[in-house]
Protein backbone atom coordinates (compact mmCIF):
# COMPACT_ATOMS: atom_id res chain seq x y z
CA UNK A 1 0.00 0.00 0.00
CA UNK A 2 2.80 2.41 0.86
CA UNK A 3 4.26 1.66 -2.57
CA UNK A 4 1.02 2.51 -4.35
CA UNK A 5 0.84 5.72 -2.39
CA UNK A 6 4.43 6.52 -3.28
CA UNK A 7 3.96 5.87 -7.00
CA UNK A 8 0.82 7.97 -7.32
CA UNK A 9 2.37 10.83 -5.38
CA UNK A 10 5.65 10.74 -7.29
CA UNK A 11 3.95 10.54 -10.67
CA UNK A 12 1.61 13.40 -9.86
CA UNK A 13 4.02 15.77 -8.12
CA UNK A 14 5.16 17.47 -11.33
CA UNK A 15 1.60 18.20 -12.48
CA UNK A 16 0.66 19.23 -8.95
CA UNK A 17 3.48 21.77 -8.82
CA UNK A 18 2.82 23.20 -12.29
CA UNK A 19 -0.91 23.60 -11.69
CA UNK A 20 -0.48 24.68 -8.08
CA UNK A 21 2.01 27.41 -9.01
CA UNK A 22 -0.12 28.66 -11.91
CA UNK A 23 -3.17 28.73 -9.66
CA UNK A 24 -1.32 30.63 -6.93
CA UNK A 25 -0.15 33.07 -9.57
CA UNK A 26 -3.65 33.62 -10.98
CA UNK A 27 -4.89 34.11 -7.43
CA UNK A 28 -2.64 37.15 -7.14
CA UNK A 29 -3.89 38.87 -10.28
CA UNK A 30 -6.30 41.78 -10.02
CA UNK A 31 -9.82 40.38 -9.49
CA UNK A 32 -11.04 41.25 -12.97
CA UNK A 33 -8.34 39.11 -14.61
CA UNK A 34 -8.81 36.04 -12.42
CA UNK A 35 -11.90 34.29 -13.83
CA UNK A 36 -10.53 34.03 -17.37
CA UNK A 37 -7.24 32.52 -16.26
CA UNK A 38 -8.81 30.12 -13.79
CA UNK A 39 -11.36 28.94 -16.33
CA UNK A 40 -8.49 28.16 -18.72
CA UNK A 41 -6.60 26.33 -15.96
CA UNK A 42 -9.52 24.12 -14.92
CA UNK A 43 -10.43 23.42 -18.53
CA UNK A 44 -6.83 22.28 -18.99
CA UNK A 45 -7.04 20.04 -15.92
CA UNK A 46 -10.22 18.49 -17.27
CA UNK A 47 -8.77 18.00 -20.76
CA UNK A 48 -5.57 16.56 -19.25
CA UNK A 49 -7.49 14.02 -17.21
CA UNK A 50 -9.47 13.05 -20.30
CA UNK A 51 -6.31 12.71 -22.41
CA UNK A 52 -4.60 10.66 -19.68
CA UNK A 53 -7.53 8.23 -19.56
CA UNK A 54 -7.63 8.06 -23.35
CA UNK A 55 -3.89 7.32 -23.55
CA UNK A 56 -4.19 4.66 -20.84
CA UNK A 57 -7.11 3.02 -22.67
CA UNK A 58 -5.17 3.11 -25.96
CA UNK A 59 -2.17 1.47 -24.29
CA UNK A 60 -4.40 -1.38 -23.18
CA UNK A 61 -6.30 -1.73 -26.45
CA UNK A 62 -3.69 -0.80 -29.06
CA UNK A 63 -0.60 -1.21 -26.90
CA UNK A 64 1.79 -2.53 -29.53
CA UNK A 65 1.49 0.51 -31.77
CA UNK A 66 1.41 3.00 -28.91
CA UNK A 67 4.43 1.47 -27.16
CA UNK A 68 6.44 1.68 -30.39
CA UNK A 69 8.43 4.64 -31.75
CA UNK A 70 5.32 6.63 -32.76
CA UNK A 71 4.00 6.62 -29.21
CA UNK A 72 7.44 7.47 -27.85
CA UNK A 73 7.80 10.44 -30.20
CA UNK A 74 4.39 11.59 -29.05
CA UNK A 75 5.69 11.54 -25.46
CA UNK A 76 8.77 13.49 -26.57
CA UNK A 77 6.55 16.10 -28.24
CA UNK A 78 4.29 16.42 -25.19
CA UNK A 79 7.25 16.99 -22.86
CA UNK A 80 8.99 19.42 -25.23
CA UNK A 81 5.87 21.50 -25.86
CA UNK A 82 5.11 21.60 -22.13
CA UNK A 83 8.66 22.80 -21.49
CA UNK A 84 8.33 25.56 -24.12
CA UNK A 85 5.01 26.64 -22.59
CA UNK A 86 6.60 26.88 -19.13
CA UNK A 87 9.32 29.07 -20.63
CA UNK A 88 6.71 31.30 -22.24
CA UNK A 89 4.76 31.47 -18.96
CA UNK A 90 7.84 32.40 -16.91
CA UNK A 91 8.72 35.18 -19.33
CA UNK A 92 5.15 36.49 -19.30
CA UNK A 93 5.26 36.53 -15.51
CA UNK A 94 8.51 38.51 -15.52
CA UNK A 95 6.62 41.46 -17.02
CA UNK A 96 4.47 41.61 -13.91
CA UNK A 97 7.35 41.76 -11.49
CA UNK A 98 7.95 45.51 -11.46
CA UNK A 99 4.72 46.69 -9.87
CA UNK A 100 1.62 44.85 -8.66
CA UNK A 101 -0.49 47.24 -10.76
CA UNK A 102 1.12 45.96 -13.93
CA UNK A 103 0.07 42.36 -13.28
CA UNK A 104 -1.90 41.51 -16.34
CA UNK A 105 -4.14 38.66 -17.36
CA UNK A 106 -2.42 35.71 -19.02
CA UNK A 107 -1.50 36.82 -22.50
CA UNK A 108 -2.70 33.50 -23.84
CA UNK A 109 -5.29 31.70 -21.72
CA UNK A 110 -5.00 28.89 -24.25
CA UNK A 111 -1.35 28.43 -23.29
CA UNK A 112 -2.33 28.07 -19.62
CA UNK A 113 -4.95 25.47 -20.56
CA UNK A 114 -2.57 23.53 -22.83
CA UNK A 115 0.19 23.50 -20.21
CA UNK A 116 -2.22 22.12 -17.58
CA UNK A 117 -3.42 19.52 -20.09
CA UNK A 118 0.08 18.32 -20.94
CA UNK A 119 1.27 18.36 -17.33
CA UNK A 120 -1.55 16.02 -16.32
CA UNK A 121 -1.62 13.83 -19.43
CA UNK A 122 2.13 13.13 -19.31
CA UNK A 123 2.14 11.16 -16.06
CA UNK A 124 -1.61 10.77 -15.59
CA UNK A 125 -1.84 7.96 -18.12
CA UNK A 126 0.76 5.99 -16.14
CA UNK A 127 -1.16 6.49 -12.92
CA UNK A 128 -4.37 5.35 -14.63
CA UNK A 129 -2.65 2.21 -16.01
CA UNK A 130 -1.02 1.46 -12.67
CA UNK A 131 -4.35 1.75 -10.86
CA UNK A 132 -6.04 -0.41 -13.49
CA UNK A 133 -3.39 -3.08 -13.00
CA UNK A 134 -3.59 -2.78 -9.22
CA UNK A 135 -7.38 -3.10 -9.23
CA UNK A 136 -7.28 -6.11 -11.57
CA UNK A 137 -4.65 -8.03 -9.60
CA UNK A 138 -5.22 -9.81 -6.33
CA UNK A 139 -4.86 -7.82 -3.15
CA UNK A 140 -6.41 -4.91 -4.97
CA UNK A 141 -8.16 -3.50 -1.90
CA UNK A 142 -4.89 -2.55 -0.23
CA UNK A 143 -3.49 -1.14 -3.48
CA UNK A 144 -6.60 0.89 -4.14
CA UNK A 145 -6.62 2.28 -0.62
CA UNK A 146 -3.00 3.25 -1.12
CA UNK A 147 -3.71 4.88 -4.46
CA UNK A 148 -6.69 6.82 -3.15
CA UNK A 149 -4.63 7.94 -0.17
CA UNK A 150 -2.01 9.06 -2.71
CA UNK A 151 -4.58 11.17 -4.51
CA UNK A 152 -5.69 12.62 -1.18
CA UNK A 153 -2.09 13.45 -0.29
CA UNK A 154 -1.85 15.13 -3.69
CA UNK A 155 -4.88 17.31 -3.01
CA UNK A 156 -3.45 18.09 0.41
CA UNK A 157 -0.10 19.08 -1.15
CA UNK A 158 -1.99 21.43 -3.46
CA UNK A 159 -3.77 23.04 -0.51
CA UNK A 160 -0.52 23.42 1.44
CA UNK A 161 1.12 24.99 -1.61
CA UNK A 162 -1.70 27.54 -1.83
CA UNK A 163 -1.57 28.29 1.89
CA UNK A 164 2.20 28.53 1.87
CA UNK A 165 2.29 30.84 -1.13
CA UNK A 166 -0.01 33.27 0.68
CA UNK A 167 2.47 33.58 3.53
CA UNK A 168 5.08 35.01 1.19
CA UNK A 169 5.15 38.62 0.16
CA UNK A 170 4.82 39.42 -3.52
CA UNK A 171 8.50 39.64 -4.26
CA UNK A 172 9.45 36.39 -2.53
CA UNK A 173 6.51 34.58 -4.08
CA UNK A 174 7.46 35.90 -7.48
CA UNK A 175 11.09 34.77 -7.17
CA UNK A 176 10.28 31.37 -5.77
CA UNK A 177 7.50 30.49 -8.22
CA UNK A 178 9.57 31.67 -11.18
CA UNK A 179 12.53 29.55 -10.04
CA UNK A 180 10.40 26.45 -9.42
CA UNK A 181 8.56 26.74 -12.73
CA UNK A 182 11.79 27.25 -14.67
CA UNK A 183 13.31 24.19 -12.96
CA UNK A 184 10.24 22.10 -13.81
CA UNK A 185 10.34 23.28 -17.42
CA UNK A 186 13.99 22.26 -17.61
CA UNK A 187 13.14 18.85 -16.16
CA UNK A 188 10.46 18.36 -18.83
CA UNK A 189 12.96 19.33 -21.51
CA UNK A 190 15.49 16.80 -20.17
CA UNK A 191 12.88 14.06 -20.15
CA UNK A 192 12.14 14.87 -23.80
CA UNK A 193 15.87 14.79 -24.62
CA UNK A 194 16.33 11.43 -22.84
CA UNK A 195 13.47 9.84 -24.74
CA UNK A 196 14.56 11.34 -28.05
CA UNK A 197 18.16 10.17 -27.48
CA UNK A 198 16.96 6.66 -26.79
CA UNK A 199 14.88 6.71 -29.98
CA UNK A 200 17.75 8.09 -32.07
CA UNK A 201 19.94 5.38 -30.57
CA UNK A 202 17.75 2.86 -32.38
CA UNK A 203 18.39 4.40 -35.79
CA UNK A 204 21.24 3.67 -38.17
CA UNK A 205 23.58 6.60 -37.57
CA UNK A 206 27.33 7.11 -37.89
CA UNK A 207 29.03 5.38 -34.92
CA UNK A 208 30.22 8.73 -33.53
CA UNK A 209 26.59 9.82 -33.11
CA UNK A 210 25.92 7.08 -30.54
CA UNK A 211 28.88 8.20 -28.44
CA UNK A 212 27.73 11.79 -28.74
CA UNK A 213 24.20 10.87 -27.65
CA UNK A 214 25.19 8.53 -24.86
CA UNK A 215 28.61 9.41 -23.44
CA UNK A 216 28.49 11.26 -20.14
CA UNK A 217 30.39 14.55 -20.00
CA UNK A 218 31.09 14.00 -16.31
CA UNK A 219 30.07 11.86 -13.36
CA UNK A 220 28.63 13.63 -10.33
CA UNK A 221 27.01 10.54 -8.85
CA UNK A 222 29.19 10.73 -5.74
CA UNK A 223 27.68 14.16 -5.04
CA UNK A 224 24.09 13.21 -5.85
CA UNK A 225 23.24 9.84 -7.38
CA UNK A 226 20.25 10.21 -9.70
CA UNK A 227 19.68 6.46 -9.76
CA UNK A 228 18.81 6.49 -6.06
CA UNK A 229 15.15 7.07 -5.17
CA UNK A 230 15.63 10.55 -3.74
CA UNK A 231 18.08 11.50 -6.47
CA UNK A 232 15.64 10.36 -9.14
CA UNK A 233 12.87 12.49 -7.66
CA UNK A 234 15.22 15.48 -7.56
CA UNK A 235 16.23 14.79 -11.18
CA UNK A 236 12.61 14.54 -12.31
CA UNK A 237 11.84 17.97 -10.82
CA UNK A 238 14.98 19.86 -11.84
CA UNK A 239 16.49 18.17 -14.90
CA UNK A 240 19.58 17.18 -12.90
CA UNK A 241 21.64 14.33 -14.38
CA UNK A 242 24.59 12.64 -12.68
CA UNK A 243 25.92 11.43 -16.07
CA UNK A 244 24.83 14.13 -18.51
CA UNK A 245 25.48 13.54 -22.21
CA UNK A 246 26.28 16.58 -24.36
CA UNK A 247 22.88 17.04 -26.14
CA UNK A 248 21.01 17.31 -22.84
CA UNK A 249 23.58 19.72 -21.42
CA UNK A 250 23.38 21.96 -24.48
CA UNK A 251 19.59 21.94 -24.44
CA UNK A 252 19.35 22.68 -20.72
CA UNK A 253 21.95 25.46 -20.94
CA UNK A 254 20.10 27.04 -23.90
CA UNK A 255 16.83 26.75 -22.01
CA UNK A 256 18.16 28.56 -18.94
CA UNK A 257 19.87 31.20 -21.07
CA UNK A 258 16.61 31.81 -22.94
CA UNK A 259 14.68 32.02 -19.67
CA UNK A 260 17.16 34.50 -18.24
CA UNK A 261 17.37 36.58 -21.39
CA UNK A 262 13.59 36.53 -21.97
CA UNK A 263 12.80 37.61 -18.41
CA UNK A 264 15.47 40.27 -18.49
CA UNK A 265 14.26 41.72 -21.82
CA UNK A 266 10.68 41.78 -20.61
CA UNK A 267 11.54 43.48 -17.34
CA UNK A 268 13.54 46.13 -19.19
CA UNK A 269 10.63 46.73 -21.54
CA UNK A 270 8.17 47.10 -18.69
CA UNK A 271 10.50 49.37 -16.73
CA UNK A 272 10.80 51.55 -19.85
CA UNK A 273 7.04 51.80 -20.27
CA UNK A 274 6.55 52.79 -16.68
CA UNK A 275 9.07 55.61 -16.78
CA UNK A 276 7.64 57.12 -19.99
CA UNK B 1 9.70 33.11 -30.44
CA UNK B 2 11.01 32.40 -26.98
CA UNK B 3 10.16 28.74 -27.40
CA UNK B 4 11.89 28.37 -30.73
CA UNK B 5 14.97 26.64 -29.43
CA UNK B 6 13.36 23.97 -27.22
CA UNK B 7 10.84 23.33 -29.98
CA UNK B 8 13.42 22.67 -32.68
CA UNK B 9 14.17 19.25 -31.16
CA UNK B 10 10.63 17.86 -31.39
CA UNK B 11 10.31 19.21 -34.93
CA UNK B 12 13.50 17.47 -35.97
CA UNK B 13 12.37 14.47 -33.96
CA UNK B 14 9.03 14.28 -35.71
CA UNK B 15 10.67 14.51 -39.11
CA UNK B 16 13.04 11.71 -38.19
CA UNK B 17 10.21 9.61 -36.80
CA UNK B 18 8.67 9.47 -40.24
CA UNK B 19 11.31 6.98 -41.25
CA UNK B 20 12.19 5.72 -37.79
CA UNK B 21 10.48 2.42 -38.41
CA UNK B 22 11.98 1.92 -41.85
CA UNK B 23 15.62 2.27 -40.90
CA UNK B 24 15.54 0.61 -37.51
CA UNK B 25 18.74 -1.25 -36.99
CA UNK B 26 18.84 -4.85 -38.11
CA UNK B 27 22.34 -5.83 -36.98
CA UNK B 28 21.93 -4.55 -33.46
CA UNK B 29 22.87 -6.94 -30.59
CA UNK B 30 19.49 -7.86 -29.16
CA UNK B 31 18.34 -9.29 -25.85
CA UNK B 32 14.90 -10.75 -25.19
CA UNK B 33 13.37 -9.88 -21.84
CA UNK B 34 10.08 -11.27 -20.58
CA UNK B 35 8.21 -9.51 -17.80
CA UNK B 36 5.54 -11.44 -15.93
CA UNK B 37 3.75 -9.25 -13.36
CA UNK B 38 7.02 -7.79 -12.17
CA UNK B 39 9.21 -10.93 -12.55
CA UNK B 40 12.04 -10.63 -15.11
CA UNK B 41 13.24 -13.50 -17.27
CA UNK B 42 16.23 -13.42 -17.48
CA UNK B 43 16.89 -11.48 -14.29
CA UNK B 44 20.50 -10.80 -15.29
CA UNK B 45 21.38 -9.58 -18.77
CA UNK B 46 24.97 -9.75 -20.02
CA UNK B 47 26.02 -7.26 -22.68
CA UNK B 48 29.24 -6.04 -24.23
CA UNK B 49 30.43 -2.69 -22.91
CA UNK B 50 30.93 0.18 -25.34
CA UNK B 51 28.30 -1.02 -27.77
CA UNK B 52 24.66 -0.05 -28.01
CA UNK B 53 22.12 -2.84 -27.77
CA UNK B 54 18.44 -3.46 -28.01
CA UNK B 55 16.17 -5.03 -25.41
CA UNK B 56 12.99 -6.59 -26.77
CA UNK B 57 10.44 -6.34 -23.99
CA UNK B 58 7.53 -8.76 -23.78
CA UNK B 59 4.82 -8.34 -21.20
CA UNK B 60 3.60 -11.90 -20.56
CA UNK B 61 1.73 -11.01 -17.38
CA UNK B 62 -1.92 -10.27 -16.73
CA UNK B 63 -1.59 -6.57 -16.04
CA UNK B 64 0.33 -3.53 -17.31
CA UNK B 65 4.03 -3.16 -16.41
CA UNK B 66 6.50 -0.32 -16.61
CA UNK B 67 10.05 -1.28 -17.48
CA UNK B 68 12.24 1.37 -15.89
CA UNK B 69 15.90 1.96 -15.21
CA UNK B 70 16.95 5.07 -13.34
CA UNK B 71 20.61 4.54 -14.17
CA UNK B 72 19.91 4.16 -17.90
CA UNK B 73 17.16 6.80 -18.03
CA UNK B 74 14.63 4.63 -19.84
CA UNK B 75 11.04 3.88 -19.03
CA UNK B 76 8.48 2.04 -21.08
CA UNK B 77 4.90 1.21 -20.22
CA UNK B 78 3.54 -2.04 -21.66
CA UNK B 79 -0.06 -3.20 -21.55
CA UNK B 80 -0.72 -6.93 -20.99
CA UNK B 81 0.41 -9.00 -23.99
CA UNK B 82 2.25 -6.07 -25.54
CA UNK B 83 5.81 -6.29 -26.91
CA UNK B 84 8.09 -3.36 -27.62
CA UNK B 85 11.76 -2.47 -27.35
CA UNK B 86 14.26 0.00 -25.98
CA UNK B 87 17.72 0.74 -27.36
CA UNK B 88 20.40 1.43 -24.76
CA UNK B 89 23.40 3.64 -25.41
CA UNK B 90 26.94 2.18 -25.24
CA UNK B 91 27.63 1.40 -21.58
CA UNK B 92 30.78 1.60 -19.54
CA UNK B 93 31.62 -1.70 -17.78
CA UNK B 94 29.46 -2.06 -14.71
CA UNK B 95 26.13 -3.14 -13.29
CA UNK B 96 22.93 -1.28 -14.07
CA UNK B 97 19.69 -2.14 -12.34
CA UNK B 98 16.18 -2.05 -13.80
CA UNK B 99 12.78 -2.74 -12.29
CA UNK B 100 9.06 -2.82 -12.95
CA UNK B 101 7.70 0.42 -11.56
CA UNK B 102 4.23 -1.08 -11.28
CA UNK B 103 5.52 -4.00 -9.17
CA UNK B 104 8.04 -2.45 -6.83
CA UNK B 105 7.78 -5.33 -4.36
CA UNK B 106 9.47 -7.64 -6.91
CA UNK B 107 13.27 -7.98 -7.10
CA UNK B 108 15.21 -5.78 -9.53
CA UNK B 109 16.88 -7.02 -12.67
CA UNK B 110 20.51 -6.32 -13.56
CA UNK B 111 22.32 -5.46 -16.77
CA UNK B 112 25.99 -6.40 -16.62
CA UNK B 113 28.26 -4.70 -19.14
CA UNK B 114 31.68 -6.35 -19.60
Amino acid sequence: MTQALLIVWRESVEALLVIGLLYAWLQRLPARHRPQGKRALWLGVLAGTGLALLLAALMLLAGTSLSGPAGEWFQVAMAAVASALVLQMVIWMAGSNATPQSRSAPSHPGAVALLATLAIAREGSEIALFLYGAAASSGSAGMLTGALTGLLVGVLSFAILQRGSRLLNWRRFFQLSTLLLTLLGGAMLMSAVDRASSLLMGLELPAAAYDWLGNAMWDSSTLLDDSSRAGALFASLTGYRAHPPLPGLLMLASYWLLAWWGCHARRVRYAGQLSV
Amino acid sequence: MAGALPLSTPVAALLLSLFANAVLAGGLPTVELEIRDGAFDPAVIQVAAGQRFKINLHNRGNGPVEFESLALRVEKVLGPGVSSFVVIHPLRPGRYSFFDEFHLDMPEGIIEAH
